[in-house]
């Protein structure tokens, strides 16, 4: 792919309507995911009947089907597989992880995907719950491209299920005219909400990243199920961060940023990136990567269960991991794909911020795997009374 | 031969095995879901053991405060409406040329052919600070404005959204009113204001029930709006329980929640009802006439 | 001349005369109605007479403040009502659909105008009370207008109107809605009423049999304006016009030209001589002549005399009850319409040749250039038009 193509594809994506973009990968629509479809959804339970046929390397189905985030692959690497490959691709997609497993889980094996693409933490439960092909590697020579750094993490050590699409992680961006002092952690986050940028403050609307930032400002384990750690936290988060809040927001990079609606916003990297690239004045933002601590979230290709055209699954994994392509993901979704000398090739293509998409071995030391816990129902509780106290 | 005429109550069938499918049946789910309990980390739901626990665990001062800002958002949002939109339903079906109302309610319908979603989200690039409203207030000397992620963006969207669901029940109760009675209650010497008083709103009346209706009861589980102009100050209810079935997939303490909002929905609407009823009472006693033995 | 040397002004003044003056009501570029002049008598009852379109409701409604004249005034008692709203005019109207209130009690509906007047409340109960009864709707009293049967809410409307006591009351084709013998019914009671009350009564119908048994005088209405105003026999024996002839009854139309001497119409069919010459008609001039049903007799025999006769075969025999209907064909594009009360009605039926006659006092002539009982209106089927193919 000619690296003018790359320029073109990135001048009309900075063009594209805020609106848009609100509604991708990620996007508002994992908050607008209706209650009413989850509710009318039936038993979780094991998906019984006969298993999928397996691959074996056969003759590729003339179909598949592909349930993803919203917006999340290039279109024209779908039509490049299609059109070298043969298999005609149906896209559907969801909001959220929760909602793609519940449609999965009450169709019972009927489901017709062939591919998803859950975030790590999910991927146990999928496993237990036997909705995840197991991987024919054989058929994935290509994940050579991959990088081992993004390889066996703690969800699927072996990569048995699961390979890297994508990951990112969280930090924030505040407003250089509003806070005119250097912000570098998670403390001066505390500070500046607190002060320059009381009531103009946002944080992820999402439990686990609001108990996260006080367990990676204080160099508590972000897993942790320690009752008096999360207590600890929720106190801290009720007294001294919840009254300067004005709104929970989990794409400030759609609208905030550009319209700079707040001052400091915690945001995930590569919605941050957008943002600034967004926004009429961008030289007015700082991005800061969560220090001392953050997270790294990764979602990963896997095959469902009950697939009905594997072989033509695999052979898109396969595909889609070809470095040939890996420009194009990158430009396209704007967070790490997890592929081997990727930076060089985005730098070569003449992407921007890329400092907001690839981190040092030292930043990536400091990333922490996220994990769904016992702690789940009472990060779920402190949200709700965080959201309650700075809504009063 | 038998006669195999099918009973009249046949033409309804389609609608109620509808109401059956799609709402009862849903809501009898949610209903047994919320005595039950989530089973351990990937589970969301069991009912092998059955308990009122759930609604203990509804019970919080968390949930208390958040179901009384929504109140609060819906109440509010819902008299403005009302306001609003009453004049309008008014206008449009009793003072404005007939010609022109077939296009005045294509008019109100108008924002019904966007996404909701797109919809809120256009309001907020209209409130930001650096957005048109405060742009165009700015050009023409007024001091820049800030109200997004206030209780007002939260009302005024709501508004928006909500106002056609009001004025379309109320157009059609006061079209069905009909000018022959309003010119009989003029006839006999009532002028316009006791004309309506009397006339075109108790007739009216039930439209108007069906408007506050269809606004206050989606306006109590809807969050969108509230959340997206409103940011933390628009916290709701709605949300609470979309996190107990979604990030929690605690799906009987999610069951029990709405459960508990849609008898509090009902009970709130019966006490809103009763009220209006208590306070109609005077004007509706000085009114009523029995003639009983008089004169005869 | 001053006024009270014209007992008309004093009359005019009087609690319940109307006077219309040259008004004119339009709509766009259509005149509803047309410099409308008119003078309604206390105590009278007065019909506007027409087809629908021909201003007679537009008119009514003027009087009631409902709509407001373009030109012209108005006035009820004799004052100036023009800027006065429907609400403070001393007028009540009952209303072609009755227009109760459904959500009141039939009480409550005819008690609705007194409490806008804030009579006391013995007052009023006692008012209601002798309003249901003067209407035998006294045992209705609790009822919604929605249990009634439409004479009942008919008279729900009168009592509610009337409770009011208004110096004139407007009826907009109250009857229109009823059956026939009810209607029938409510014509008398209406007419008992209003000579009981002596309350100006302005009544508008399309129906001339309405008209004709209650008025003190008819309006005839045509095009905004009035064709003919008198009392129920002028119109109906001496029609100004035979728009008006044509709308009230029915009639034998022939077409034809003056005769010579001036002494009648001479159509192809039959030579017609009223009692009198004619007067204001040259000899040749095109005219129509008109002959009621009731005055055209049948025989067998042929009568003597030339005019005032023609022949024919009987085509159709009805019974009207106290009449016998003949028609009878006279050539391929006229027929005759014969009335007979059945007691002295001839022995015919269907093929009989017969010879018609009728009086000369039957005979009426009108300018044939009156094209308006053929164009614009249709009237009642007469018998010349009801062999036209």
């Amino acid at each position: 792919m000619a690296a003018n193509d790359d320029v073109r594809i990135l001048a009309s994506r900075a063009a594209a309507p805020i609106v848009r973009r609100e509604l991708s990968r990620r996007g508002f629509l994992a908050v607008a995911g209706g209650v009413g479809t989850t509710m009318l959804l039936a038993a979780c339970t094991t998906p019984g009947g006969d298993p999928a046929p397996a691959a074996t390397g056969g003759t590729l189905e003339n179909a598949l089907s592909i349930y993803t985030w919203g917006d999340y692959d290039a279109p024209e690497v779908l039509e490049a597989f299609t059109s070298e490959k043969g298999p005609r691709i149906t896209l559907d997609s969801y909001g959220s992880n929760e909602e793609m497993i519940a449609k999965l889980v009450a169709a019972k094996g009927t489901s017709g995907y062939d591919i998803i693409v859950p975030t790590g933490v999910f991927i146990p439960q999928l496993i237990e719950n036997g909705l995840l092909y197991k991987l024919n590697r054989d058929l994935i020579p290509n994940i050579e491209h991959v990088d081992e750094a993004y390889l066996g993490r703690v969800w699927d050590p072996n990569n048995e299920y699961s390979i890297c699409k994508a990951w990112g992680t969280t930090g924030f961006v505040y407003d250089k005219t509003v806070i005119q002092r250097e912000l570098k952690t998670w403390d001066d986050f505390f500070d500046a909400a607190k002060n320059e940028a009381s009531g103009k403050t946002s944080v992820l609307d999402d439990p686990v990243e609001i108990t996260g930032i006080y367990y990676w400002a204080n160099g508590i384990d972000w897993d942790t199920t320690d009752p008096a750690e999360i207590d600890a936290a929720e106190k801290f988060l009720l007294e001294e961060l919840a009254p300067h809040i004005s709104a929970f927001d989990s794409y400030p990079g759609g609208a905030a940023i550009p319209q700079a609606t707040h001052a400091l916003m915690q945001v995930w990297n590569g919605d941050a990136r957008l943002g600034i690239m967004n926004s009429p004045d961008p030289d007015r933002w700082q991005w800061v990567l969560g220090s001392p601590a953050t997270e790294l979230w990764m979602d990963n290709w896997a095959i469902s269960a009950s697939a009905p055209h594997p072989e033509a699954a695999h052979a898109f994994l396969n595909f889609v991991l070809d470095p040939e392509y890996a420009v194009a993901q990158i430009d396209y979704i704007g967070y790490h794909t997890g592929a081997k000398g990727i930076e060089q090739m985005a730098e070569e293509a003449g992407l921007g911020m890329l400092d907001m998409v690839f981190f040092t071995p030292e930043q990536l030391a400091t990333m922490q795997d996220g994990e769904i816990n016992e702690a789940q129902e009472r990060n779920v509780e402190i949200w709700n009374k965080l959201k309650a106290a700075a809504g009063a | 031969m038998r006669n195999l005429r099918l009973p009249g109550f046949a033409l309804a069938i389609p609608a109620w095995v509808w109401l059956a499918v799609f709402f009862i049946a849903p809501v009898g789910v949610v209903f047994w879901y919320s005595f039950g309990y989530k089973p351990g980390l990937f589970g969301t739901h069991a009912n092998d053991k059955l308990s009122l626990d759930r609604y203990l665990e509804v019970l919080t001062p968390t949930f208390f405060d958040t179901f009384v800002a929504t109140m609060w958002i819906a109440l509010a949002g819902t008299a403005l409406c009302l306001v609003i939109g009453g004049p309008v339903a008014y206008w449009m079906a009793v003072k404005s040329p007939p010609a022109w109302r077939g296009l005045l309610l294509a008019l109100v319908l108008v924002p019904f052919w966007t996404n909701f979603l797109v919809r809120t989200i256009g309001w907020q690039v209209i409130l930001a600070p650096e957005g048109w409203a405060s742009q165009a207030a700015q050009a023409i000397g007024l001091p820049a404005f800030d109200i997004l992620y206030t209780r007002a963006a939260v009302l005024l969207g709501v508004v928006y959204n909500y106002l056609p669901l009001m004025i379309l029940p109320l157009y059609v109760a006061f079209d069905r009113v009909g000018e022959p009675l309003r010119e009989a209650s003029r006839d006999l010497g009532a002028n316009r204001l006791r004309t309506f008083w009397r006339v075109t709103l108790p007739l009216a009346r039930p439209g108007i029930i069906v408007g506050v209706l269809l606004v206050y009861i989606p306006l109590m589980g809807d969050y969108i709006t509230a959340t997206v102009l409103g940011g933390a100050k628009g916290n709701m209810v709605g949300q609470m329980v979309a996190a107990q079935f979604q990030t929690a997939q605690n799906w009987a303490l999610g069951s029990a929640m709405a459960v508990t909002l849609i008898l509090v929905i009902v009970l709130s609407a019966g006490v809103v009802g009763a009220l209006l009823w208590l306070v109609s009472w005077p004007m509706r006693r000085a009114n009523r006439l029995v003639l009983g033995e008089v004169g005869s | 001349m001053s006024r009270s040397a014209d007992p008309r002004a004093d009359i005019a003044t009087e609690r319940g005369a109307v006077t219309l003056q040259a008004v004119t009501k339009r709509y766009g570029d259509q005149t509803a109605v047309d410099a409308l002049s008119l003078d309604i008598q206390p105590g009278e009852f007065l019909s506007l007479l027409g087809p629908s379109g021909c201003g007679k409701t537009t008119t009514l409604r003027m009087i009631a403040g409902f709509e407001h004249p373009d030109e012209g005034d108005i006035q009820i008692s004799g004052r100036s009502v023009l800027g006065t709203p429907a609400y403070r005019r001393d007028v009540n109207t009952v209303f072609q659909a009755y227009a109760l209130f459904p959500h009141l009690t039939v009480a409550e509906n005819v008690a609705y105008g007194l409490q806008q007047k804030r009579v006391p409340k013995l007052e009023l109960r006692e008012r209601v009370a002798a309003a249901l009864e003067m209407v035998q709707m006294r045992g209705f009293a609790d009822r919604k207008p929605t249990q009634l049967s439409g004479g009942q809410q008919q008279r729900v409307a009168l009592a509610r109107a009337l409770v009011n006591r208004p110096a004139v009351l407007l009826l907009d084709e109250p009857l229109g809605a009823l059956d026939r013998q009810l209607r029938e019914e409510m014509q008398l009671e209406l007419k008992l009423l209003q000579a009981q009350l002596g309350i100006t009564f302005v009544f508008v119908t399309h129906d001339q049999d309405e008209a004709l048994s209650m008025s003190d005088r008819i309006a005839v209405m045509r095009d905004g304006r009035i064709e003919q105003l008198a009392d129920a026999d002028t119109i109906y024996a001496r029609p100004a016009s035979a728009y008006v002839a044509a709308f009230v009854g029915q009639q034998n139309f022939f077409d034809g030209v003056v005769a010579p001497d001036g002494a009648g119409v001479d159509s192809p069919r039959a030579q017609l001589r009223p009692a009198t010459p004619l007067s204001g008609f040259a000899a040749g001039d095109a005219a129509r002549a008109a002959v009621r049903p009731e005055f055209v007799e049948l025989s067998a025999d042929r009568p003597s005399g030339n005019v005032n006769i023609a022949s024919g075969d009987v085509i159709g025999v009805s019974h009207l009850g106290e009449m016998l209907q003949f028609l009878v064909q006279l050539d391929e594009q006229t027929a005759v319409l014969s009335r007979r009360p059945t007691p002295d009605a001839p022995a015919l039926s269907v093929g009989d040749r017969v010879w018609a006659t009728w009086r000369p006092d039957a005979v009426q002539v009108f300018p044939a250039g009156d094209a308006a009982a053929r164009s614009g209106y249709v009237p009642p089927p007469t018998a010349a038009q009801i062999s036209d193919p």
